[in-house]
């Protein structure tokens, strides 16, 4: 089962991971991200791919977990 | 129409002024040599330094992979810039931020992103507004202009002189000290290595004074705000605050200049865009993607391998330069279909123009709030803006640049 681990030190809140996986994380209004739910599973782990690749800082990966 | 792999050169900066950026060898290149080995044009005649040739990486994805990998290609280490640089120079840009590793990038980066975050752009949103308007209103009555100097160089310009507190009399010399310092091969922004490090100097004094000015004010600006970061009980001090400055006045100004007036030229060769955009601005959002892919304004930055390695099958030995061409890899044919068509509604547009990965450009939110803003106003106040003139491209193999673009249009009237 792959897990979503976030790097706080690299996050910017530049939010491309709320555009591509809104279920999975949301960029509050004070610039902190909320991962809303670190275990995808099949359902979502196209997604939260994406969120990996698309992360333009590189601060989103995916572990065994 | 593609060139021949022998005939290949993307380094010689005349070149780009004469023809633009070679957009031809990058097809060329991702189709036959995605991994190719560049010799370089020589030694530039001021500096005595021999130049080495180069890995030339044009392809989307091995730019994304080398971009997430500081650790395997440094960009400490010989530095972002193609050329190669005497130790003491070397030293020099090694505070910027730009030619930084982690774990220094990461701490230094930190510091600074605090100013950069969305709620502090769109806390500007009104002042840049306002500044659009005024930078119209300036030239609307005459009917023509020169769309570099009096449209697309004032908004990047009052941004920055706003977030670091450098009083309205005082923009024209960042605008000055911005040419000698990025313009290295064009003859008419700089004569020499040496102007670029007297503009350096003179950069560093005045962040100095604006330093001193400020500390223990506690106020709110930007610039407050940065001399006042901690992080683990680490601030910036003054060399690096001077060295951040440097940074700031160069990777702003230039750049976004460089997208609205590309931006601009780009709409009127394609009248159909143009068109297209102004009877529905709401496409505006798409469109600023769409002019960040098609203009690049950053060509290239340039890695140096920390280790033995391998890009694509192609083995890489330590110390070995790697440039990655930004251009090219947002014309992959891997990742957009009708690459070579301007298309303002283009979507998804995940283009590589800011960069990616750690030193993904901070400045992107102000970016992209600045060239909205700017087009809004074009949109409604230019509407029949035409060149008069062929645009003079930037003698630059780093930056996809335009010097002087004349146009014309329907007078106007002020509305400030």
């Amino acid at each position: 089962m792959k897990k979503i681990v976030v790097d706080y030190d690299l996050c910017e809140a530049n939010a491309f991971c709320t555009k591509h996986a809104p279920e999975l994380f949301r960029v509050e209004d004070n610039d902190t991200l909320t991962v809303l739910n670190d275990q995808p599973g099949d359902a979502l782990i196209g997604k939260a791919e994406k969120a990996v690749k698309y992360c333009p800082r590189g601060a989103i990966k995916l572990v065994e977990g | 129409m593609t060139s021949k792999l022998a005939d290949i050169d993307l380094f010689t900066p005349i070149m780009y002024e004469q023809t633009g950026v070679p957009h031809e060898a990058f097809t060329t290149l991702r189709k036959e040599s995605p991994v190719y080995w560049h010799q370089n044009a020589g030694i530039r005649p001021d500096d005595g330094v021999p130049h080495r040739g180069f890995w030339a990486v044009t392809k989307y994805d091995d730019i994304v992979r080398i971009s997430k990998d500081p650790g395997t290609f440094s960009s400490a280490r010989g530095g972002t810039n193609a050329e190669d640089y005497h130790e003491e120079d070397l030293s020099q840009i090694q505070i910027l931020m730009v030619n930084m590793d982690p774990p220094d990038h990461v701490k230094f980066r930190r510091l600074v992103s605090m100013g950069f975050t969305p709620r502090m752009v769109s806390k500007i949103e009104p002042k840049v507004r306002e500044a659009a308007r005024n930078i119209v209103d300036a030239i609307i009555e005459k009917g023509s202009c020169d769309f570099v100097r009096d449209i697309a160089a004032e908004l990047p310009l009052i941004v920055i002189a706003d977030l670091l507190g450098v009083p309205q009399e005082d923009r024209q010399k960042l605008f000055d000290w911005s040419n000698r310092l990025i313009g290295f091969d064009d003859p008419e922004f700089q004569t020499s290595i040496v102007d670029a490090r007297e503009a350096a100097q003179e950069i560093w004094m005045y962040a100095n004074q604006l330093a001193e000015d400020k500390k223990g004010k506690g106020g709110d600006d930007f610039v407050s705000v940065l001399i006042a970061a901690e992080i683990d009980g680490e601030q910036l001090d003054e060399m690096q605050f001077d060295a951040f400055f440097l940074l700031l006045a160069v990777a702003g100004n230039e750049t976004t200049r460089n997208l609205i007036s590309g931006a601009m030229r780009a709409l009127l060769e394609n009248p159909e865009q143009w068109a297209k955009l102004k009877a529905d601005p709401s496409l505006v959002t798409s469109a600023t993607e769409e002019f960040l892919r098609w203009v690049t304004p950053v060509n290239y930055f340039r890695r140096t391998a920390t280790k033995d390695t391998e890009i694509r099958g192609q083995k890489i030995k330590e110390n070995d330069k790697i440039v990655m061409f930004y251009a090219s890899a947002n014309r992959d044919e891997d990742v957009y279909k009708d690459g070579q068509k301007f298309d303002i509604a283009r979507t998804p547009n995940d283009h590589l123009a800011f960069g990616i990965g750690q030193h993904f450009c901070l400045g992107n939110g102000f970016a992209r709030l600045e060239i909205r803003i700017m087009f809004e106003e074009i949109i409604k106040r230019l509407p029949d803006i035409q060149m008069t003139a062929k645009p003079r491209q930037l003698r630059s193999n780093f930056i996809n640049g335009i010097k002087e673009m004349p146009v014309k249009f329907t007078p106007g009237k002020k509305l400030g």
